[in-house]
């Protein structure tokens, strides 16, 4: 049984690849994504003081994740300790998941 | 056990010789492949999760378990209709903030489908998998997810029991504990000493006594200017102490005075009665407000659920944040021993995801997802005046490691101190949001 349902499996593979990664990538995205909420509100829609990041330009989100993580900006207080712990592909990733989300709430 | 599950650890078996065929490195995309294949991933998952408090790591977790997968069935056991933060519970004391702005409701869980049920949960059976609750009925789980926070331990320090903390507060779990400190600092006269008293680590919020006396010495240069605060501390460093040294000289002047360990700072014996409290070489200090934070453990359900160790505290796999002492069961929050994460609300946030979306890969019987969290603590040394730590952790060599992070500039101009304060705020709204719904 075991083998015949890895067999099956096996083949059906090469059809595969790119749904694969993405779901795979999609739940890993989300949950490194998670972390982002505790002062972006869930789903980073929450709008205030600290500025929502859903809905937002991918190339905006990236190029401003990349500037805290490589520029010491004097006008940013916690985002570059914070960018710092992520690999650029990470801040990618995050740039593209939260473009992706609807758009911002409203207070 | 459904059926559901059984077909899901059969499936995880051929899963597990697939990736032995395959090498490790395929084991990502094809974990992906084999839910996409099974249809939308809630489809198998009905299985029970009952979670055991309702603060930040419970509330969170019960959220982001219903979120990622709304077929399972979660109930939250909390006994508490309104959860009081102890973040921003300071501001209370300091008569910024009303004790209802710090209040939140369950309301928002329940539209999400979690069952939450107001009652305790007493007791723990690991073995027939049931929960006993304060109402005498019973619960069973498949998986169990305890956010237990702290309980004091009483008589750590001579004398100071349940009875004493009601003439010196602790105020270290909010609510009517809260009231009542607030209530002993707007009586005291002009010209009084506030007396906190800090415990050796590990406790919760380790800024928060620091922050504390910070934000009463801002109540008290309002309305009692020739008042002081003095901190006994039974140790010699505390989180941000640079910043808040700095904050506490550029703002407060000489109000606020701290004894550290080395100093004679360790308090050994408290009279609640007379306000007294006695350090290590026998000083006696006598308190117009006597507040003391006193050592901790986890809350009692984790001794119940045979979770803790002989610390006190409660070992858990860093990666999924299951007890490495009962199998299906999984805590979060300050009862954890997950340093350097610090006991805040914060990481209690971030581990409660973890948790959640381990709990689901482990239903799905899929491997667990790399877990990474995020922490930042913002301390108030004055409403203007905001100092911070933040942190990002990783795992590394199968332990949590910090991957970046770090405090406040100290040459920060007062510009940036104030943005500090202001996030503050849109931290709580947000961390508050995520975690209960609620707008503050």
């Amino acid at each position: 049984m075991k083998t015949s349902f890895a067999l099956t499996f096996a083949l059906l593979l090469p059809a595969l690849p790119a749904l694969a990664d993405d779901q795979a990538n999609t739940a890993q995205t989300a949950l490194l994504a998670a972390s982002c909420a505790n002062c972006h509100g869930t789903d980073g829609k929450q709008a205030g003081v600290i500025p929502a990041i859903a809905n937002r330009p991918a190339t905006a989100l990236e190029n401003q994740l990349m500037e805290f993580k490589h520029s010491d900006s004097t006008r940013a207080t916690v985002m570059p300790r914070i960018a710092k712990g992520y690999s650029d592909d990470e801040l990618k990733a995050l740039a593209q998941y939260f473009s992706r989300i609807g758009s911002a709430q409203q207070r | 056990m459904t059926k559901s599950n059984i077909k899901n650890q059969g499936l995880s078996s051929s899963r597990r010789d697939l990736l032995k065929l395959m090498g490790a490195a395929s084991a990502l995309p094809l974990l992906g492949a084999c839910s996409s294949l099974g249809g939308p991933r809630s489809k198998d998952l009905s299985a029970r999760v009952v979670v055991v408090g309702g603060g930040f790591g419970g509330a969170t977790a019960a959220k982001y378990l219903k979120r990622n997968a709304p077929d399972l069935d979660v109930t939250l056991i909390e006994p508490n209709k309104v959860f009081y933060t102890c973040p921003f519970s300071n501001l209370v004391l300091a008569g910024m903030r009303t004790m209802d702005s710090i209040g939140h409701n369950y309301n928002e869980l329940r539209e999400l489908g979690v069952r939450v049920v107001h009652t305790t949960a007493q007791d723990v059976d690991p073995v027939s998998r049931t929960v006993s609750l304060g109402d005498g009925s019973s619960i069973r789980y498949e998986k169990l997810l305890l956010s237990p926070g702290i309980d004091i331990r009483w008589n750590a320090i001579e004398g100071y029991d349940q009875a004493a903390a009601e003439q010196a507060p602790h105020a270290w779990k909010a609510g009517d504990q809260t009231r009542l400190l607030r209530r002993q600092i707007e009586a005291m006269d002009d010209g009084g000493v506030f007396v906190l008293t800090a415990p050796a680590n590990p406790f919760r919020c380790p800024p928060g006594p620091y922050e504390r006396a910070s934000l009463v010495a801002h109540y008290l240069s309002q309305q009692k200017p020739r008042s002081k605060v003095l901190i006994l501390d039974a140790k010699d460093n505390f989180s941000k102490q640079g910043l808040f040294m700095q904050g506490w000289k550029d703002v407060h002047g000489d109000r606020i005075e701290w004894v550290g360990l080395s100093g004679d700072g360790k308090v050994t014996r408290v009279d609640a009665g007379k306000r007294e409290v006695e350090t290590e070489f026998g000083t006696i200090h006598k308190a117009s407000v006597l507040n003391v934070v006193p050592p901790q453990k986890a809350g009692f359900i984790a001794d119940r659920a045979g979770v803790t160790n002989e610390s006190g505290w409660v070992p858990v796999d860093p990666v999924t944040f299951e007890s490495t002492q009962v199998k299906d069961i999984y805590v979060v929050g300050d009862a954890t021993i997950a340093a350097p994460m610090p006991k805040s609300g914060f990481a209690a946030n971030a581990q409660g995801k973890v948790a959640a979306a381990a709990i689901i890969a482990a239903l799905e019987g899929q491997r667990p997802l790399e877990p990474s969290w995020a922490n930042t603590c913002y301390s108030l040394i004055n409403p203007e005046y905001g100092i911070s730590v933040a942190a990002v952790y990783r795992i590394q060599e199968g332990l949590i490691h910090e991957s970046s992070g770090g405090v406040s500039p100290s040459d920060a101009n007062a510009t940036f101190r104030k943005l500090e304060a202001d996030y503050a705020s849109g931290w709580y709204s947000a961390i508050t949001q995520d975690t209960w719904g609620t707008r503050r």
